[in-house]
């Protein structure tokens, strides 16, 4: 049984990205489920409930934008992430659903801390409710 | 009979006379030194000279020396061979300016067996200017697509080697728990383990690599600029109060301070009081400027140690832009060089030291982010001045 505070899904199509991410956060005590497509990531989401979700904008089936949208209906607690290679400016959609511009994270990420910072305090308002 | 001849002859020659005087065009001849035996009135409007002293003056004092040796090839050419040459070279008008001109050779040998070049001359130094900017603008739009697209693709890869690496570092800390468990499970040592690989320079490699990683990253984000619109985050700034900012920033900058010596330079501003509020992208403009300017004090460092170094700020009005002109009388910069200045990659600088990429996307940000205009003059020995134009936007 983990604590779902501490659960972070991951999905990028690239596996070194995938590696290095989980491979930081497990790190850092998370638990992390990744996926390389978003379809895969959309089906086990409500069963794992994570309290982040880290989503490449660029994916081979379904994109980045319209995965969250799905899986916001699905994992409504969950706070999600982008981590992307594209100068991206937030659609209205995602804006509706509460992201802003400080949940976009730009590769390469220099520093995979930035993003830890990010989801402990996610995790922490999660885990203290 | 004869006289009607001669009279037919008179009338014919004046006529030819007539054309020649009235081409648009230089019509002359030389002779085989190079001095000018005859020169068409054009030359007077053309070039400003008056014809007396173009007559009897070798071709070499107008021409820049530069191109002297395109005209000797080609006059040499139409004397060995007779068939008509055509060159292209630059020629200094009499108010000192330059024009660049084309002419075409060919020989004529009179009857009483005096050979002389003669040829005809065309003011090519509009279309010349403007094929040398539509060619920098395709340039440029390739160049730009190319190293966004490039830099794109190089991102990925780029992030698993930097975040491997930071991965790798933290895997050989004892600082985190499932570090020294595995460690136990394996049967090691790992404070051990770190003491090896500090004695063999590995962590210090790892080290490198990440620093390496994070150059190569930086030059990534610059080139990722091409195809950023940066028209996001405009404001309306007052330009003076911006550019006190954006020099109070370059006054606190580490390579500016340090190996520049940014304090020494005396700051002139002088800034128009007239100006409206100017619509900005707060955070472009001071790229380009810190740019600009950081090139200036690199410029001052190289100069003259007598001289006291100093950048002049100015700010006006001209023809619905507002101008701001970073002007400094540091060594300037030779034609060749301000002509390729905004080109991407290109740089004087030692390898290593610049990526040819800083006025390239100051260009960028200038033109598309703003739709303003960059340009810089230079005299070499007297310094250099970037002037930025900016369309006034109509405030409501």
């Amino acid at each position: 049984m983990t604590d779902s505070a501490l659960t972070v899904l991951l999905v990028d199509d690239n596996e070194m990205i995938r590696d290095c991410v989980t491979a930081y956060l497990e790190d850092e005590g998370f638990t992390v489920y990744s996926y390389a497509t978003a379809e895969e990531a959309l089906e086990l989401i409500a069963a794992i409930n994570p309290s982040v979700c880290i989503s490449d904008m660029r994916l081979p089936g379904m994109h980045g934008e319209e995965f969250i949208l799905k899986a916001q209906i699905n994992s409504p607690l969950t706070r999600y992430l982008l981590h992307t290679g594209m100068l991206y400016t937030l659609s209205d959609e995602l804006r509706a659903i509460g992201m802003t511009d400080g949940d976009i994270f730009l590769k390469p990420l220099h520093d995979l801390s930035k993003l830890v910072q990010k989801i402990t305090q996610i995790a922490a308002v999660r885990g203290g409710q | 009979m004869v006289q009607k001849a001669t009279e037919t002859f008179f009338k014919s020659e004046s006529r030819y006379r007539m054309l020649v005087e009235n081409s648009c065009d230089i019509i002359f001849s030389l002779d085989f030194e190079g001095r000018f035996v005859y020169v068409s009135p054009a030359w007077k409007n053309i070039l400003g000279h008056e014809l007396s002293e173009v007559v009897g003056h070798n071709f070499r004092e107008f021409v820049d020396p530069e191109d002297i040796p395109r005209c000797e090839d080609a006059f040499m050419a139409v004397i060995r061979s007779n068939a008509m040459q055509e060159m292209t070279y630059r020629v200094q008008h009499a108010d000192g300016s330059w024009r660049r001109h084309t002419t075409r050779v060919n020989r004529h040998r009179d009857e009483n067996g005096v050979k002389t070049i003669f040829g005809t001359t065309h003011d090519v130094t509009e279309r010349f200017l403007f094929e040398e900017l539509i060619s920098r603008t395709e340039k440029m739009a390739m160049i730009s697509g190319m190293a966004a697209g490039m830099a794109h693709e190089i991102n990925n890869p780029l992030g698993a080697i930097l975040q491997h690496a930071q991965n790798i570092e933290r895997r050989v800390s004892a600082d985190i728990p499932a570090n020294v468990q595995a460690a136990a499970e394996v049967g090691v040592n790992l404070d051990l383990v770190r003491a090896y690989m500090q004695k063999r320079g590995i962590l210090d490699f790892i080290s490198h690599i990440r620093s390496a990683g994070m150059k190569a990253s930086e030059i990534i984000t610059n080139m990722l600029q091409f195809s950023r619109r940066s028209d996001a985050g405009a404001e309306y700034v007052n330009l003076s109060t911006f550019l006190d900012k954006v020099l109070e920033l370059a006054g606190s900058d580490y390579d500016m301070k340090k190996k520049y010596g940014f304090r020494r330079i005396e700051l002139q501003r002088l800034y128009a009081a007239d100006l409206p509020p100017i619509l900005l992208s707060v955070s472009g403009m001071e790229q380009v400027l810190l740019n600009i300017l950081s090139n200036a004090a690199q410029a001052l460092a190289d100069g003259e140690p007598s001289q006291q170094p100093r950048i002049i700020v100015r700010t006006r009005l001209a023809k619905g832009m507002a101008l701001i002109d970073i002007e400094d009388n540091g060594p300037g910069i030779d034609e060749q060089t301000r002509r390729r200045i905004f080109e991407p990659f290109f740089t004087t600088k030692k390898i290593g030291v610049g990526t040819g990429l800083g006025l390239s996307v100051a260009y960028e940000i200038v033109t598309k982010g703003h739709r303003g205009m960059i340009a810089v003059r230079s005299k070499p020995g007297k310094g250099s001045c970037f002037t930025i134009k900016l369309p006034l936007q109509e405030t409501a």
